[in-house]
């Protein structure tokens, strides 16, 4: 059975959750409930006043349930970004 | 690689657990199955907000009320090594079980003419073999 998510397998991915949080880090698998092994991740937390604060987490299980969305990052572009000046708002909880 | 042999080959590790309501609990797991049911051992429990701790010898927890669980780096590697354990003790790629697996036929069974009649050893009715010798 594909899954969409058989080609982001071994990529940097940018995962963000239910609550609004946002990791990032390599997909090393995931199952039929999308539940995801996230390994070297780090937390990108989002700030109106100062730079992206990058919290380091290491090895994670992700449940399926919690997850809100999964994108593909390219590593280079992404190497690319000057994060302590980026500016935003964090992201909201999902709203059910 | 499955997001629950990785969790499987985290028993006896640290771990950190975090529940969709937010609280945190830290401890060894003991085991844990398809649901992601845990069973944790030495707790240390965390309010939401991080200003509240308990302490438990032990404790459950539903997998549905898991958002994540932070494990430590190394077992990502001992599951790899699981895997070739397991290839090097089948190294022919055959499939198990062959004609048993089926649904097995009376034939196959054995399953006529072994109970009971003239040439089964184990007949009920003692010395005489069947009840109508009785007549």
């Amino acid at each position: 059975m594909a899954s969409g998510l058989d080609s982001y397998v071994n990529h940097t991915v940018s995962i963000i959750t239910q609550d609004g949080r946002i990791f990032v880090g390599t997909l090393k698998g995931f199952d039929q409930t999308i539940n995801l092994i996230l390994d070297e991740s780090h937390e990108r937390v989002f700030s109106a006043t100062s730079g992206v604060e990058q919290v380091v987490l290491g090895l994670h299980i992700i449940r399926g349930d919690n997850v809100a969305l999964i994108g593909e990052i390219d590593d280079e572009a992404d190497a690319n970004l000057d994060l302590t000046s980026l500016r935003a708002e964090p992201l909201g909880a999902v709203i059910h | 690689m499955l997001p629950l042999s990785l969790l499987r080959t985290a028993q006896n590790h640290p771990m950190l657990v975090e529940l969709k309501n937010g609280e945190t609990y830290n401890g060894h797991l003991v085991n844990c199955d398809s649901w992601m049911n845990i069973n944790l051992r030495e707790v240390i429990c965390t309010s939401r907000d991080g200003d509240k701790f308990w302490r438990m010898p032990e404790c459950y927890i539903r997998g549905s009320t898991i958002k994540y669980l932070r494990i430590p780096d190394e077992v990502i590697d001992m599951v790899k090594e699981d895997v070739v354990a397991k290839g090097r003790g089948r190294p022919d790629n055959k499939p198990r079980g062959g004609q048993r697996g089926g649904r097995g036929g009376a034939f196959q069974r054995g399953g006529f003419n072994q109970r009971g009649g003239p040439r089964g050893g184990l007949s009920r009715g003692g010395p005489g073999g069947g009840g109508r010798a009785r007549k």
